[in-house]
């Protein structure tokens, strides 16, 4: 059902930055992201109750769940857009302890390695599509306009869009403003790449193209955490599923197996209201 | 009526000239006090308690003093402490106060008109707060900003006719001056007042289609 193939498959070209080098990528088995005992409080709502997973590199975990479980929230910590209250983050080998405050350089290197993709694209509305995506190289990775131009023409010739480079981003559709997005946030080299409910803000046909662009993405090695309403993605394209509610995970698994046979009533019960839609 | 023409031929020039002064103090006082509200905007916004605090007592001072005060202030008031200004310095340095507290509340609005999505996507890409700042948030929210601050141009515009009240020689003034010479201040006020329609009525008219055209660009 998803076609049109718009990454082309094969080895990652955009491996990553020589920057990272140092960082010292993890060993593929190693965890790339371990979340442990997270929590996150608005006052005295509690909206991530100890959660912890961890994710190894090239991994694609879904996430799945009820509206208000605290997937965003939990996605926003793992990038430090919501400072958590409680717990440990590590993220590529370094540590994010919960109500601390964290320098600027951790922040910025954190920032580097985590990619995001939000629900509403939030493209730069008065900038054009090639100086969205090339933007960031310059001002944060110091590269020169031209090597960011060329960078952001290449990455938005992987997701079908170069002809597009010079407009701005209104005269595109969302599913053409999603995959932009995506551009943007690959252009950073980052390791991990988050995604929060990319395709809900898009019509279904819309949708499809964007998922198209994630799952070649899925199948060039990037690790991923896609948080979705999209089960047929959750069960074929990621690897793992993790299902949430009340700020709590209620359950996690390998995603063929979660989502064709799920173990807590609860599950059962979620999959059957979506899957009913 | 030929008559009423020729008085008007004959005292033109000199309201020509205070329309030319009240101009200049007009941009002069924008040109200071635009910038000086953008810094007030940001220092509002800003981190820091006591900054926030020093700017927010700032601009309720300058919105809740009438720009009459102001003005005798600045002209007057620090002239009894030492510190004389020519009329036209005063009335820069009033205006613009002025100027600076009712932008600082316009641009402030204007930056969070912007969605909090814009700033997310700017950190979620590693920009520092200032690149945040400069690249995001400032060109869209002054962009938002400009129609109002066009608007609140054309009203320090036509509150430059208070400064007869510091003998500066602007376009009210000097129709006082002709009124009071030839003692007759209907016609000269009535001249007075189209000069100052022939500037606000077409800057009014240009200030919306503005409107209209950004509204059509963003979204
Ligand atoms: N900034 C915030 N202030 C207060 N409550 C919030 C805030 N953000 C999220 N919440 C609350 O936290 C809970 C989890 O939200 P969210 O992570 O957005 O859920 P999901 O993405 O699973 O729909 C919700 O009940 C929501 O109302
Ligand atoms: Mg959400």
């Amino acid at each position: 059902m998803i076609q049109t193939p718009i990454l082309k498959p094969g080895p990652r070209q955009d491996g990553p930055h020589p920057d990272h080098a140092a960082a010292g990528r993890p060993q593929p088995s190693a965890p790339v992201v371990r979340i442990e005992n997270l929590v996150k409080r608005y006052g005295a709502y509690v909206a991530l109750h100890e959660i912890g997973f961890e994710l190894k590199s090239g991994e694609v975990v879904a996430i799945i769940g009820p509206s208000g479980s605290g997937k965003s929230t939990l996605l926003r910590c793992v990038n430090q857009l919501e400072q958590p209250d409680g717990g440990c983050i590590t993220v590529a080998g370094q540590r994010f302890e919960g109500g601390k405050e964290h320098s600027r350089a951790a922040l910025d290197t954190l920032r580097r390695t985590v990619g995001m993709v939000f629900q509403s694209f939030n493209l730069f509305p008065h900038m054009t599509i090639l100086r969205n995506v090339s933007i960031a190289q310059e001002r944060v990775a110091g590269r020169s306009r031209k090597d960011a131009e060329d960078r952001a023409m290449h990455l938005l010739a992987r997701v079908g869009l170069a002809d597009k480079a010079g407009q701005y981003p209104a005269r595109c559709s969302g599913g053409q403003q999603q995959r932009i997005a995506i551009a943007r946030a690959l252009a950073l080299d980052p390791q991990i790449m988050l995604f929060d409910e990319p395709t809900s803000a898009l019509d279904p046909e819309l949708g499809l193209e964007v998922l198209a662009v994630m799952r070649e993405l899925a199948e060039s090695g990037m690790t991923m955490i896609v948080v979705t309403h999209e089960m047929r993605f959750a069960e074929n394209v990621s690897d793992r599923v993790v299902v949430m509610a009340d700020g709590r995970v209620i359950e996690e698994g390998p995603s063929r197996e979660l989502m064709r046979d799920p173990k807590t009533e609860r599950t059962q019960r979620f999959l059957h209201a979506v899957r009913d839609r | 009526m030929s008559e009423i023409l020729e008085f008007w031929g004959e005292w033109l020039p000199t309201l020509l000239d205070g329309l030319l002064v009240s101009l200049k103090v007009t941009a002069a006082s924008l040109a200071l006090g635009i910038p000086l509200g953008l810094v007030l905007a940001l220092a509002v916004k800003a981190k820091s308690a006591p900054l926030r605090i020093a700017a927010l007592i700032a601009v309720e001072i300058g919105r809740g003093t009438p720009a009459l005060v102001l003005l005798q202030f600045t002209y007057f008031g620090l002239a009894s402490t030492g510190l004389t200004l020519s009329s036209y310095a005063a009335a820069v340095a009033a205006l613009a106060a002025c100027t600076g507290a009712y932008t600082s509340e316009i641009i402030r609005a204007g930056l969070e008109a912007v969605p909090q999505g814009q700033s997310e996507a700017a950190i979620a890409i590693g920009f520092s707060r200032m690149d945040q700042l400069r690249y995001v948030v400032l060109p869209q929210g002054l962009r938002i900003a400009v129609p109002p601050l066009l608007g609140f141009s054309i009203l320090i515009f036509q509150s430059t006719s208070l400064c007869y009240a510091i003998a500066l020689p602007e376009l009210m003034s000097q129709a006082y001056s002709v009124g009071s010479n030839t003692f007759r201040y209907m016609p000269i006020l009535i001249l007075a007042g189209l000069l100052f329609a022939a500037i606000c009525i077409p800057a009014t008219l240009l200030v919306s289609r503005l409107e209209h055209r950004l509204d059509r660009h963003t979204r």
